[in-house]
């Protein structure tokens, strides 16, 4: 009917560029969508980064409004509310001494109550919010534990005197990180080591009074009174700081990672700064229930179980394809197998994530820890989530798509090729080997990155197998055998979707959220970049003609 | 009476066996229900050219194949008949197949280089012999491409890939590849009839040049490069061999109707 209309009201020409505009169009659609998904993850993404600056509100309590409200100061810092971007905006005058704000707008407020330092976040409507002024004193403390407070610092209390001036707190920051390494050095060199050794006493049931145990709890003393003389220099470098309203307060100076003075800062002294937070974000743990802090482990997690995940399936897929392609008889039973193989791509991913967990971790992890582990049942090595399974899920997953990849590439070897092969003497093993394998190999890597990609993305059955919101140590470390398959591991895809719940509750954790969507869209990018540079090479060295 | 023009001629018939290098017996071959080769008797004659003509599709390129059993790739091929060569049955089901291909060399009709370095595709035949000494496989790589005319051209690049060679200098790499190999009989199929006239020339002499140590079978549509080349020359239509003659003979005075019909252009 529309195909008739079509033709009766427009001629020729007229219907080429409706055919033309119309499928154009779509593209645009495409393109559009495509750009406003990267567009809208980079800004919030690299939002988190930006130093916000603090502001120093007079603002009341009391929600309604009368004559004799009791006015508060605090230094605070303007906080959206949900997708909304932070909204402040500059007065006529070009001067921030007052500010037009949003009706609602949430605010991050530090002050100091009672001598504790607090910071808490509180939506104000906007008669609440009496001027907005800003101090170029006030710094932003990130503390070791995850938490930011806006005060500004006064001096610091050293053993002998206070200081006040900005190199002498430097270097006192300097002495007190050197004082904190010497502490941590003997925790790990020798409180550490007798620690396990009074445990392995324990376990063998050595008695109280016995001459090794004796002679190791007196070396344990000897070491903890060394730390806590250590630990009594560290505390007495305090930092005294002064809230908005003048309340003086300290803090030990050992739990301040970093300060910043985002007041101070020009345009590319902020743009430093976010490069040092994205540093922080990339390399740093995650603290604060993944709210604050880096995101590392995750970052680990995800690349280390690509690569593993991709370490199983090219083999696999690669061997399946191989015998597909060149050995398989052509029949009814083989073809079956192609449609099953393809068909396999379709399988929700959580399918694969339940078949991981009964099959691989309960039943064949259960049955290596019975065999080889007995001696730590009940708990469980293997017959628990943890890395290994997860990559052999994922490479279950991804597999159909390595083996149609590379049946394809298998398939556009040329003749020609595979018959002189045979014709210098060599057999059907040794032709696939040196030459067709080669030269499908551009068409293996496709496969391989279509893996990666899909790999890299996936939560759901990762969340059943092995990956956790939070993991207390790496995959990877310093004790034999150094790859620990059997540990729980973070992933980055996982880390959203828990940052995704709590943002319903704390804008902190949705932020915080959108840099890590904003760090998976890079992983999966490099992670494909790599292998597509590999595949162009591969197709430059191997190509025809 | 002084004879300048003609050359020695052996009789086909009676070859004796140490003149003969591929003896085929009562050879029929079938692709499927389909008869390709119908009852072939011929001997090739040792270190001599042979050149297999006859129209599209008449199962030359099939009887050259069988020589080194390329056919078997083929699903479907079955065969009865005898194919001897140094008085061997290269079809028994115990004769190791990869080391008859290495004695029984081939090229064929597009150049087919491996997208490996020069170097590596006139190895490639002797590394799977098991040769694996550099300088005996640098002294190899040498000969072969010196054999093959191209050594010339490509000393100062053996470690590029072959795919930046021309085609006519492809082709000769894929001579020099079989040779490397030494082969007692070299199986030519359509080895010129992508290259343009001058390589073709090149190609020829090399043919000839290859007489002194091997056996050469070639199958090939131009009618004056048989006549050029070869000693010896059989003439196929649909799966049977037709007439089989010295060159000179077959091309001045062909026995049969069908053969000088054939090579007079007046079919196929």
């Amino acid at each position: 009917m529309i195909g008739g209309w079509i033709r009766t009201a427009l001629d020729q020409q007229q219907r080429q560029s409706l055919a033309i505009n119309a499928s154009a169009s779509m593209v645009a659609v495409l393109l559009l969508t495509l750009l406003s998904i990267i567009v809208f993850i980079i800004i919030r993404g690299s939002a988190y980064f930006w130093p916000l600056d603090i502001n120093t509100i007079t603002y009341t309590n009391a929600v309604e409004q009368s004559e004799f409200q009791e006015k508060q100061k605090a230094f605070a810092q303007v906080r959206a509310v949900s997708t909304r971007a932070p909204a402040l905006r500059k007065s006529e005058d070009q001067e921030l001494r007052f500010v037009d704000i949003e009706p609602e707008q949430s605010w991050l407020l530090s002050f100091i109550q009672n001598g504790q330092l607090t910071i808490k976040q509180s939506l104000l409507l906007e008669h609440q919010v009496h001027s907005v002024e800003k101090d170029l004193e006030v710094a932003e403390l990130t503390l070791v534990n995850g938490n930011t407070l806006f005060v500004k610092p006064v001096a610091i209390k050293q053993p002998e005197r206070a200081v006040r001036s900005a190199v002498a707190m430097q270097e006192a920051r300097y002495e007190v990180g050197l004082l904190q390494r010497q502490v941590d050095g003997i925790r790990q060199q020798y409180l550490s080591p007798i620690h396990l050794r009074i445990a392995d006493l324990d376990r063998l049931g050595v008695t109280e009074d016995a001459p090794a145990r004796t002679k190791l709890s007196e070396q344990f003393f000897h070491y903890q009174k060394a730390i806590e003389q250590l630990q009594i220099k560290v505390d007495a470098y305090q930092l005294v700081v002064t809230d908005a309203e003048g309340n003086q307060a300290e803090m030990p100076l050992v739990d301040i990672q970093r300060i910043t003075y985002p007041n101070q800062l020009s345009g590319l002294g902020k743009l430093w700064a976010s490069i040092t937070r994205i540093w922080v974000f990339i390399s740093d743990e995650p603290k604060q229930a993944n709210t604050a802090g880096g995101v590392f482990p995750a970052l680990f997690g995800t690349i280390l179980m690509v690569f593993l995940m991709t370490l199983i399936v090219t083999p696999f897929g690669v061997l399946a394809a191989i015998y597909l392609s060149e050995y398989a008889p052509n029949n009814t039973l083989t073809t079956a197998l192609r449609i099953g193989v393809s068909n396999m791509a379709g399988v929700p991913s959580i399918v694969y994530g339940v078949f991981g967990l009964g099959f691989f971790v309960y039943a064949i992890g259960g049955s290596i820890d019975s065999v080889f582990y007995s001696n730590d049942l009940p708990s469980p090595t293997f017959g628990a989530p943890g890395l290994f399974w997860a990559s052999l899920t994922m490479a279950l997953l991804t597999l159909p798509v390595v083996v149609v990849a590379t049946e394809e590439g298998l398939k556009r070897v040329p003749r020609g090729i595979r018959s002189s092969s045979y014709a210098l003497g060599a057999t059907k093993i040794e032709t696939i080997w040196y030459t067709v394998l080669p030269i499908a190999s551009p068409g293996i890597m496709t496969g391989i990155i279509l893996a990666i990609a899909r790999a890299a993305g996936e939560v759901a059955p990762l969340m059943l197998v092995g990956a956790v919101k939070f993991a207390p140590t790496l995959p990877v470390d310093g004790d034999f055998p150094f790859l620990h398959l059997d540990r729980q591991f973070m992933h980055l895809g996982v880390f959203i979707y828990d940052g995704a719940f709590h943002s319903q509750t704390d804008s902190k954790g949705s932020s915080m959220m959108f840099a890590a969507c904003l760090l998976l869209l890079l992983c999966v990018f490099v992670l494909n970049l790599i292998a597509i540079n590999l595949r162009s090479r591969l197709r430059k060295r191997y190509s025809q003609g | 009476m002084l004879n300048l023009f003609e050359r020695d001629k052996l009789d086909l018939q009676q070859l004796s066996p140490e003149h003969t290098a591929i003896n085929v017996d009562h050879l029929d071959l079938w692709f499927n229900n389909k008869q390709v080769l119908e009852d072939v008797c011929m001997r090739i004659p040792k270190n001599q050219i042979t050149a297999l003509i006859g129209q599209s599709g008449c199962g030359k390129s099939t009887l050259i194949s069988s020589f080194n059993r390329m056919n078997d790739l083929i699903d479907g091929c079955r065969y009865k008949g005898s194919i001897e060569i140094d008085g061997r049955d290269i079809n028994h089901p115990r004769e190791n197949v990869a080391r008859l291909r290495a004695r029984v060399g081939m090229v064929f009709q597009r150049p087919n280089p491996f997208p490996m370095s020069i170097y590596d595709n006139v190895c490639y035949g002797l590394k799977l012999q098991g040769m694996s000494l550099r300088r005996a496989l640098d002294d190899a790589v040498e000969q072969a491409l010196r054999d093959a005319a191209l050594w010339d051209e490509v000393k100062d690049r053996l470690f590029d890939s072959a795919n930046i060679l021309s085609g006519g200098q492809q082709q000769r790499l894929v001579f020099a590849r079989a040779l490397a190999l030494q082969p007692e009989i070299l199986l030519l199929d359509e080895p010129t009839s992508a290259l343009d006239p001058l390589t073709t020339l090149y190609i020829e002499e090399l043919m000839i040049s290859l007489k002194k140590r091997c056996t050469v079978v070639i199958v090939t549509h131009n009618m004056q490069q048989a006549a050029r080349v070869s000693d010896y020359t059989a003439f196929i239509h649909q799966g049977r061999l037709i007439e089989y003659a010295d060159s000179d003979s077959l091309f001045t005075m062909p026995i049969k109707k069908q053969t000088e019909d054939y090579i007079t252009g007046r079919y196929g």
